[in-house]
């Protein structure tokens, strides 16, 4: 092989821009990644099924108010109802944007570029919050151009579908932290799968149960705060306390600011656990 | 000029003193860092990128201070850790184009820079198909063109021939030397073997559970010795008797003898021995110190 290296070497003296162009380039290249886009075929066709399952109820809604006149599902409720989907995703696609750089060690050659630890993480995040946005928001984007085009009796929905719109932004920046930091608990894919989706599931069963325990003893304040254990009520009940928007729950949320609160505090103790866990594995 | 330079660089970890009191500088070109498994080369280069904090001294790349412009040095320094870290699933161009972009080179310089980087470590075709199918050379070559993808000025490499069979390490040794002499760039690379520096060094670190053993140009580990090495088909024994007769110091060394060099007449004078008893002569060497000769003797006095 000797003859192809047999040419000069030459030296590049181009620009080198800053470490947020390199966080931003890595932002892009793990969205794309957790789309499948610029890797195997195989890759696509979890996040490509699930974001076209994700779109089918927007497409049925759209057809229902072109030939009947009427809405068949409201933008605040659409999140809670396909959270199934949402959550399947995030649970086949967060181990995909953490796990291989922690399992194949390649986090070291980043950190010896400059690219710091928590430019890392953010970028990862932005990623994955960009990859859930789109999943949640394009129905959403899709229904309200048929609203639009339809042109269906009094004013179009444009308080609520901006709404639910901005919440779908919060719901994907909950999801996505949360995700990613049991994800990056475990350098193996399949894990990390298994553990986003058992917590998602408790959190989705222990609603009713928790719910029904509650009402039947007859705390009935009490018992809607069960509605908070899961991710898509907890946003939703953010959603009705922000938007006046009816809640997509049997019975009431617990009112007021205190939801929002929970929401924050969720996506900061996320953040704590994937800082801790990336300052840890830096330092290996 | 200096292109590292360390005072009194002392890191240590709850256990264990991974270096002390380190205090060496390096040149441009070819350095081999030479220890022992666990000697502390690898605490060495993660202090000079600037990812490890020194428990006490200092340290300077470049010129710039790791404790303080770690990330103005990782700008300019290329880094091949001696771990495994390529992921499997992608192709070596869309690895390392990847990774010329997260040292800050916008998407088409890093295309070109990925292109040129490869065809200089020697991947060809296969550059196209995903790396979990290369063979241990072409993962060390993925490696390299990683670190040297953005052109660094200075360039870490932590045993870059690990794994790899006599002639992958040739190959390895023979592009190590062209970075250092045809691209120009500075080369800091460790090892545990001293044969394969000596090849390709122009200066060697010796370090020894975190001490500096020694620290000198290649030239003076492998100078000349007063020494010359003669080898004969048979009749060692009375070669050597009869150059003792001759006046001359020699000393035998298995089948050779090392004859001490006192001026030109030992020369002649081995020639004529041989001559008058009709011997064979195969080799007749000029002596020369092996840096492993070196490092055991320093080792000794430690």
């Amino acid at each position: 092989m000797s003859e192809i290296y047999d040419i000069g070497y030459r030296h590049y003296d181009g620009p080198r821009l800053g470490g947020g162009h390199a966080t931003r380039a890595l932002a892009v290249h793990s969205l794309r990644g957790i789309y499948g886009l610029g890797r195997t075929a195989r890759s696509k066709i979890m996040p490509f099924s699930l974001a076209t399952i994700m779109l089918l109820p927007a497409v049925v809604s759209v057809a229902v108010m072109a030939m009947l006149g009427e809405r068949a599902m409201t933008y605040s409720g659409y999140a809670v109802i396909m959270q199934p989907i949402a959550a399947i995703f995030l649970a086949s696609q967060a181990p995909t944007a953490v796990a291989p750089d922690l399992r194949h060690r390649v986090l070291p050659l980043y950190l010896s570029r400059p690219i710091t630890v928590s430019a890392y993480v953010g970028a990862k995040v932005a990623a994955m919050t960009g990859a859930l946005f789109l999943m949640l928001a394009a129905p959403l984007i899709l229904m309200y151009v048929g609203e639009l085009v339809i042109d269906l009796d009094g004013p179009p929905q444009t308080k609520e579908f901006l709404g639910a719109l901005s919440m779908a932004l919060v719901l994907a920046l909950l999801l996505a932290t949360f995700g990613l930091a049991l994800a990056s608990l475990t350098p193996r894919r399949g894990l990390g799968v298994a553990s986003v989706i058992a917590v998602y599931l408790l959190s989705f069963a222990s609603v009713p149960l928790v719910y029904t325990a509650l009402d039947m003893s007859g705390y009935h304040s009490a018992a809607s705060w069960a509605w908070l254990m899961n991710p898509f009520w907890l946003v939703d009940a953010v959603q009705v306390w922000l938007f006046d928007t009816p809640p997509n729950a049997d019975g009431a949320y617990p009112g007021g600011p205190m939801p929002a609160v929970i929401v924050v505090a969720l996506i900061g103790l996320a953040l704590a656990v994937l800082a801790a866990r990336y300052r840890k594995a830096a330092s290996r | 000029m200096h292109i590292l330079a360390t005072e009194g660089l002392t890191k240590r970890f709850p256990t264990v003193t991974a270096l002390d009191q380190l205090t060496v500088t390096v040149g441009t070109g070819v350095t081999g860092l030479v220890g022992a498994n666990g000697a502390g080369k690898s605490t060495l280069i993660k202090i000079l990128l600037g990812l490890l904090p020194a428990s006490s001294g200092t340290a300077r790349v470049l010129d710039l201070d790791v404790s303080t412009r770690g990330a103005d040095i990782r700008r300019l320094v290329g880094y091949m850790p001696e771990h495994e870290c390529l992921p499997p699933d992608v192709s070596a161009t869309e690895f390392v184009v990847h990774m010329a972009r997260m040292s800050g080179l916008p998407r088409t310089a890093a295309r070109e820079r990925a292109a040129d980087v490869l065809r200089h470590v020697g991947l060809a075709e296969e550059r196209y198909r995903p790396i979990g199918g290369y063979s241990t050379g072409m993962k060390q070559r993925v490696k390299l063109a990683q670190a040297l993808v953005h052109d660094p000025k200075l360039i870490f490499l932590d045993e870059p021939t690990n794994g790899l069979d006599p002639r992958g390490r040739d190959e390895m040794l023979a592009l190590i030397r062209r970075i250092g002499t045809e691209f120009g760039i500075s080369v800091l690379v460790t090892s545990h073997l001293l044969g394969e520096l000596e090849r390709i060094c122009d200066h060697v670190i010796v370090i020894d559970a975190g001490r500096l053993l020694r620290s000198s140009a290649i030239t003076e580990f492998t100078q000349a010795t007063r020494t010359v090495t003669v080898e004969v088909d048979e009749g060692t024994e009375p070669l050597a008797a009869r150059l003792t007769e001759l006046g001359q110091k020699v000393s035998p060394h298995g089948r050779l003898l090392l004859v001490e060099v006192s001026g030109p007449g030992t020369y002649d004078a081995i020639r004529d021995a041989a001559v008058d008893l009709d011997l064979c002569l195969i080799r007749l060497e000029q002596g020369r110190h092996r840096i492993e000769d070196v490092f055991r003797e320093e080792a000794a006095h430690v």
